[in-house]
């Protein structure tokens, strides 16, 4: 994968709007986080100005918005190819397709982990306007948003996969509202379950949560995200290679 | 004389099916080469073959004199400028945005590109998005995309395909300048009038085999027109002829197909023998067009 390769796909991006859908994925998952924060009676009970509120509210946010609009980022930078012609144009010029599929997760890639970045940030400043005085759990901060981060990852991967190999934007959509779904009722599966799709990990990632009425902190699933990243960048990596040997 | 492309045995089979079978294709050095059959006679997956987007199931392909594989593909492309199947182009981008996504890709220098752009008389409908342009535009547009490389041999599949007489001449007219500037064109058509007159050379696919190559002269050649008999009873005559030649009646005149010199003596020496007048003996005029249509078994023109 060359930078000329991820450039183009910047290049390529005018006029599509993915900047403004990722915006839409910031200004949904730090809009429902702060609802769901002042919303919370944890939060209006007296001594509940605790980080756990607002991680808890992001930890239901994330599953809820992140989804389809990952599925609608990558359909619409993939969609391009299938209707310009755009598959044959980048292989004769040397970009097989499996190498315009990579070049196209980095470069979404890096708007979607900025993306991330933001809203986690977004939340955590929300919190500190609102008035929580406790110190910051920085590494719990950090922990969840790397692998909120992972996680959105490989639904972007999943879904520049289908969408090269499925010409119809209307079945990575489908999948994308599907995976929300999963994603918001993971949390109530068994943990087997949980980790069999990869929404599964947005409930694996959770920092807080509520069981009943009352709050718990949780540990984010550090190995199982680890690891689904790892199993989810060598298959990356070897179902692209595939597609540069597929014939056109 | 040097061939830029020359394939051997080429064969492209799916199952069972052979799509192309043992091509031995010879695209001269400096030519236009016209690539004609039918439509499903192969010549889509030949020329992909060529370029290495699908890969041969027998048989070799050589360009530039070298093998072209999936090993040297990258580097003999940077050498090839191609238009496969419909004309390439972001619709969301202007032309200029598509054409600088080429350049980047490749590498080029701005002024090459302009020299493509201006090549095809597309500066003036650069800054248009390319889903206003109309089909021609867009063909335009691609063959620019193809050009930008300063190509040694240039390859388009059907680029006149849905364009009206006046697009259709554009792009003759193009094609004879790019060979006036030392451009090897290899140029696929299923409409033999599309590209006769442009082409030096002709090769003709019929399901999936080379059935001819060669000049426009040696095609004309290369065919055995009718021969048309006038006598005193042409329904007995064409009666006689009919079972061993498949002759047919051609109002007053007895039409017999395929006959050599030899066999048409010994049509004319049978049906005197039965007492048949024999008035006259002619062949019939053969157009290019009808000599493809005889070769293709009328799937083409």
């Amino acid at each position: 994968m060359s930078a000329h390769a991820v450039a183009n796909e910047f290049a390529k991006m005018r006029r599509l709007r993915n900047g403004l859908i990722a915006a839409a994925m910031v200004a949904a998952v730090a809009g429902l986080s702060l609802l769901a924060t002042v919303t919370s009676p944890a939060f209006a009970a007296p001594g509940g100005r605790v980080w756990a509120v607002p991680l808890a509210a992001m930890s239901f946010a994330v599953p809820l918005a992140s989804p389809p609009l990952l599925a609608v980022l990558a359909s619409r930078q993939v969609d391009i190819e299938h209707q310009g012609g755009g598959w044959l144009l980048n292989q004769t010029s040397g970009i097989a397709p499996g190498g315009l599929c990579r070049a196209k997760f980095a470069a979404l890639g890096l708007i979607v982990a900025a993306a991330t970045v933001l809203e986690s940030g977004l939340v955590l400043g929300a919190g500190l306007l609102l008035g929580i005085a406790a110190p910051v759990p920085a590494g719990l901060w950090l922990g969840f948003t790397g692998c909120v981060l992972v996680a959105n990852l490989v639904l972007l991967a999943v879904h520049l996969l289908l969408a090269a190999l499925i010409d119809n934007q209307l079945v990575g959509l489908g999948v994308g509202l599907l995976g929300t779904v999963v994603a918001v009722f993971a949390a109530g599966l068994p943990p087997a379950l949980t980790h069999t799709t990869p929404w599964g990990y947005y409930a694996l990632a959770a920092a807080a949560g509520y069981q009943g009425e009352r709050l718990v902190a949780f540990t984010p699933a550090y190995p199982s995200t680890a690891a689904l990243g790892v199993l989810a960048a060598v298959s990356f990596v070897l179902i692209t290679a595939l597609f540069d040997r597929r014939e056109s | 004389m040097s061939h830029i492309v020359a394939t051997d045995g080429l064969t492209k089979r799916y199952g069972k099916r052979a799509v192309v079978q043992n091509l031995d294709l010879r695209v001269p050095t400096g030519c236009v080469y016209g690539f004609l059959g039918p439509n499903g006679s192969g010549k889509s997956t030949t020329m992909k073959m060529l370029l290495s987007l699908v890969q041969p199931s027998s048989g070799e392909v050589r360009v530039m004199g070298r093998p072209m594989n999936r090993a040297t593909r990258r580097r003999l492309l940077a050498d090839i400028g191609s238009l496969i199947e419909s004309p390439p182009g972001y619709a969301h981008l202007t032309g200029r945005e598509n054409m600088r996504l080429v350049q980047r890709t490749l590498g080029l220098p701005e002024g090459q590109v302009e020299h493509a752009v201006r090549t095809v008389r597309m500066h003036q409908q650069l800054d248009k998005r390319v889903r206003d342009y109309s089909l021609g535009m867009k063909q335009r547009l691609g063959i620019a995309m193809a050009l930008a490389r300063r190509p040694r041999l240039l390859i388009l599949d059907e680029p006149t395909n849905g364009l009206d007489p006046a697009g259709i001449e554009e792009i003759r007219e193009l094609l004879r300048r790019l060979a006036d500037a030392g451009v090897t064109v290899m140029v696929s058509s299923h409409l033999l009038g599309e590209i006769d007159r442009t082409a030096t050379m002709l090769g003709i696919l019929s399901g999936g085999r080379l059935i001819f190559q060669g000049t426009r002269a040696e095609l004309l050649a290369a065919s055995t027109p009718d021969v048309l008999i006038d006598g005193s009873e042409p329904e007995r005559a064409n009666a006689l002829l009919q079972a061993e030649t498949g002759s047919r009646l051609d109002g007053a005149s007895v039409r017999v197909p395929g006959l050599d010199d030899k066999a048409t003596a010994r049509a004319v020496a049978l049906l005197v023998g039965a007492g048949i007048g024999v008035h006259g003996v002619r062949r019939d005029e053969q157009s290019l067009e009808d000599v493809f249509m005889d070769l293709t078994g009328g799937g083409g023109l």
